[in-house]
């Protein structure tokens, strides 16, 4: 293996409870890493396994192809910003940055110059006198920021670093962070929840659920080619679709019969044979609605349906159309949006269009992930 | 590795408290099964005398007097502290704290000399009781000192803090909106006051309950210095015993009726969790 | 809605209630009169009586030095304590719970008689000794309950953050918890001096005859009502420290929680 650091079938158990399962994962070196899940997935185990406040029961760590699976965390070139930011309360701003520096006997004046330029970096130099309870909490997250960059770690691990911040600052601090990240060019291990955070800040993701990771990738292919119905469901919103291949049409397409709904045409984005059973996600916004019914072209699904809900998003609307025994989400974005134009409102009669490149076929899947949808089919 | 961690913390604290805590209550019972020898001994052998010694009508008494006074001062510690906690509560965080030092400080004075304050203010020829007796509050003969009304007095003067503080504390967590909530419901004042707010703070309430209790169970300065004959508690017979008449077994036989006394209230809270 | 002006009315009588005994005993100790009785001028002459009894000075000595070893063992039983019950979720923890709240509920008595019996049942003989050991047991559980809600209040999360800078685990106990945990672990100490030096009952029953302690020399002039203004004067000084140890403590809770919410 080549990657920066890598965890070789890595496993980490709480008592009964298995936190981290078989977990392989190499990161490279340089690369914005996001681990990515619901809490107690075992995103932030295996953070801590990296930073070595976790031994694991079986399994390797490596750096730079060398093993610090026993390392203790002071021996590691690998810095960590914590959730709660973790800034020791009795020192001042400066001091907390200067604390890496300090233990690792660097000399004053490269100490001094070293914390300047973070204090310059997180842009808090008016602050530097300051004790951490005098800051707000964007100002805490970047005190933190800059005591772990400040020790020139080979990777910076960052555990859930704006959960505790409001949307806006959260937005803020993404942008700041990618700009550091840019500039400092080191590996950034990225921990989150939050799939907004995940997909527009990291060059790659890995998606883990129950202790194992389900699917890695950047950000697009993960949203874009979801390979489980957990995935799809976790990042965005979908519609799940199942039916039966009632034949193939060529190479690269197979018409499909969806009980219910009708016969439609997919993407064989998967070998699929006759006869087979098969799910599919179908992305909101892949879907076109319109009040007129638009006119057939090949491959192009086109059914009909009433609107049963109208959510009102600012830059899209969403809504659910009743078509058949389904109900089927569909998002329309407002790019030409005139007010003396009537949108389809509550009973209206309404066509949804897809082309069969926009469904996609999953490998698995499982009726509990569609808890995670914001709005699940009502019963 | 993690267990022998653990013993190694625990074992200074787990030992001492074993052999200065647990063992002496233990002592107790045991000695209260000795024969007194004469000159302030314990006898050798096993005996019923200081066990039978205790039934007795004016010990029955003695117990009953111990815990009506102190639960007098209990019930009388949590009405007065009740709307200091009430009040401390709606302050704004700056005053709160300087309340609770305020209610700290005297605390922080010595015990006994607090109670000799009381003993001077309280002196049949002191100044209050003079201007009592100008005012007709207090009959020539009757005195302010020496009686059960003066230990409830001063008992509640000395336990205050302990009735103010934990209420207060529950109080500080006490959403207020759920009295506005109760009002806009159509509950009147003092009705949201007993089904919202003192349910609301019904932890605070048992433990001022407890800590005045117990401890007034086992009063002995305050009868001591300013009770009469007829507002001695079980404290004081405990101490008579001992230092008075060197009946080390009768004293041992009635701590270990104190003993019991206490325990059964904290038995009663135990339960009262798990339930 | 009008607020009721009644509990703040009553916050302001009971603290009136409070202080009223020993607004008594400061101006009653510059009373030229023997009797609290009357005020016949004022006086600084208790004052001037109270340096020349010298067994006021030995006891008040006696005092200090049970109070200092008292709550120096109390300090380190009181904080191993919480420490273990801050960080074990055992059964074992369970019990030490329950050993560690035993002192605070025990009346004084109960306690004091206690520890009496166990001295004489072992054959010890009565002396100061003794009498520091009791103190220890109380001032111990005190200490534990300070900790311990510092402790509840305490990031641990820092203690991984220094690691993870790269200090050793010693650094990190010198570098973060000491400097952090040190005011917890004082005003808990600076509590059980306080309460050693107050405690009377405890330390008449194990003291044993001869010595005495603050506490129990002024008792035992009380009761002879020997000297009665003397200890008022001595009672506005002790105040006066009060208020300065007070102050000293309340300063040092500030320091240390600031950055956190206590």
């Amino acid at each position: 293996m080549t990657g920066h650091l890598i965890f070789e079938n890595v496993t980490r158990r709480f008592g009964s409870f298995t936190a981290v399962s078989d977990v392989t994962l190499e990161i490279q070196k340089g690369e914005c890493f996001s681990l990515l899940g619901p809490s107690g997935c075992g995103k932030t185990t295996l953070l801590r396994m990296a930073a070595g406040f976790e031994k694991p029961d079986s399994g390797r760590i490596l750096l730079n192809g060398k093993d610090i699976t026993a390392l203790p965390p002071d021996k590691r070139p690998v810095n960590t910003v914590f959730q709660n930011y973790a800034l020791f309360p009795h020192l001042t701003v400066r001091q907390n940055i200067a604390f890496g520096p300090k233990i690792a006997k660097w000399s004053k004046a490269e100490t001094g110059r070293e914390v300047d330029r973070m204090l310059n970096l997180v842009d808090l130099t008016a602050h530097a006198d300051k004790k951490p309870a005098q800051l707000s909490g964007g100002q805490k997250q970047r005190v933190a920021i800059a005591r772990a960059l400040v020790n020139k770690p080979e990777v910076l691990l960052l555990d859930e670093p704006l959960a505790a911040l409001d949307l806006k600052l959260r937005q803020r601090l993404l942008v700041e962070l990618d700009a550091i990240h840019d500039e400092v060019g080191i590996t950034f291990i990225y921990v989150t929840h939050d799939q907004g955070e995940a997909m527009s800040f990291s060059d790659r993701i890995a998606v883990m659920n129950k202790g194992k990771i389900v699917q890695t990738g950047p950000p697009a292919e993960i949203y874009e080619t979801p390979r489980s119905s957990f995935v799809a469901a976790f990042i965005g919103d979908t519609n799940f679709i199942d039916g039966k291949i009632i034949e193939g049409t060529g190479q690269a397409f197979s018409r499909c019969e969806v009980e219910g709904l009708g016969i439609i045409s997919v993407d064989n984005d998967q070998p699929v044979k006759t006869g087979d059973k098969v799910y599919l996600s179908l992305r909101p916004e892949k879907i076109l609605l319109s009040s007129l019914k638009p006119s057939a072209a090949p491959l192009e699904n086109i059914i009909s349906g009433k609107v049963e809900d109208v959510i009102y998003f600012g830059s899209h609307t969403r809504y659910w159309v009743r078509c058949g025994d389904w109900r089927i989400c569909a998002e329309v974005q407002h790019r030409n949006f005139l007010l003396d134009e009537k949108p389809p409102t509550w009973n209206d009669e309404v066509w949804l269009r897809w082309h069969a490149n926009d469904a996609f076929l999953l490998d698995q899947y499982r009726e509990e992930d569609e808890a995670l949808l914001t709005l699940p089919e009502t019963p | 590795m993690n267990r022998r961690r653990e013993w190694l913390n625990t074992a200074p604290s787990f030992l001492w408290l074993t052999v200065f805590v647990v063992l002496p209550v233990l002592v107790i019972f045991a000695i209260a099964f000795r024969p007194t020898l004469g000159g302030g001994g314990i006898g050798d052998g096993w005996s019923l005398d200081a066990i039978r010694s205790l039934w007795d009508f004016s010990y029955l008494e003695l117990l009953s007097r111990t815990v009506w006074i102190s639960a007098a001062v209990t019930g009388l510690c949590l009405l007065v502290s009740l709307p200091v906690a009430y009040a401390m509560a709606r302050m704004t965080p700056v005053w709160r704290a300087r309340v609770v030092l305020l209610v700290i400080v005297p605390f922080w004075t010595n015990f006994v000399i607090r109670v000799f304050a009381w003993q001077q203010i309280l002196h049949a020829e002191g100044w209050l009781a003079d201007r009592l007796r100008d005012l007709g509050i207090l009959g020539e003969n009757d005195r302010l000192l020496g009686n059960a009304f003066a230990v409830i007095l001063v008992s509640v003067y000395t336990y205050l803090p302990f009735g103010i503080l934990p209420l207060f504390a529950a109080a500080e967590k006490f959403d207020f909106g759920l009295l506005d909530a109760a009002r806009d419901l159509g509950a009147g004042a003092l009705r949201s006051i007993t089904t919202v707010f003192l349910p609301g703070i019904r932890q605070g309430l048992m433990t001022a309950m407890i800590v005045i209790f117990i401890p007034m169970l086992g009063s002995y300065i305050v009868p001591d210095m300013v009770g009469g004959t007829d507002s001695q508690m079980i404290g004081n017979k405990i101490a008579q015993r001992n230092f008075g008449d060197r009946n080390l077994p009768q004293a041992a036989a009635l701590s270990a009726a104190l003993t019991l006394l206490v325990i059964a209230p904290m038995f009663l809270k135990r339960k009262k969790n798990e339930a | 809605m009008k607020r009721s002006r009644f509990p703040l009315l009553a916050t302001l009588a009971v603290l009136a209630f409070l202080y009223l005994p020993i607004a008594f005993l400061v101006a009653n100790s510059f009373n030229a009169s023997r009797y609290a009785a009357n005020w016949t001028g004022f006086s600084t002459k208790w004052y001037q009586r109270l340096t020349e009894r010298e067994d006021l000075t030995t006891a008040l000595g006696t005092s200090l030095k049970i109070a200092t070893y008292a709550s120096l063992a109390a300090m380190i039983l009181g904080t191993t304590a919480a420490f273990a019950l801050h960080r074990y979720r055992s059964k074992f923890q369970e019990t030490h719970r329950l050993l560690v709240a035993l002192p605070l509920v025990l009346p004084d008595i109960l306690m004091g008689m206690s520890l009496l019996l166990l001295f004489v049942a072992a054959g010890v003989d009565l002396s100061l000794l003794t009498v520091t050991f009791a103190h220890i047991t109380f001032c111990l559980s005190y200490v534990a309950l300070v900790v311990s809600a510092r402790l509840d209040g305490f990031d641990f999360t820092v203690l991984e953050a220094a690691r993870d800078l790269g200090a050793t685990p010693f650094q990190t106990f010198r570098k973060i918890a000491l400097p952090l945990l040190a005011p917890g672990i004082l005003s808990g100490g600076l509590m059980a001096f306080t309460l050693s030096i107050d405690d009377y009952v405890v330390t008449y029953f194990v003291k044993g005859p001869g010595t005495d302690t603050l506490p129990t020399l002024v008792y035992s002039m009380i009761k002879k009502s020997k000297e009665l203004p003397v200890i008022n004067a001595l009672s506005s000084i002790m105040l006066l420290v009060t208020f300065a140890v007070v102050a000293i403590a309340q300063r040092l809770t500030r320091r240390g929680s600031a950055g956190e919410n206590l």
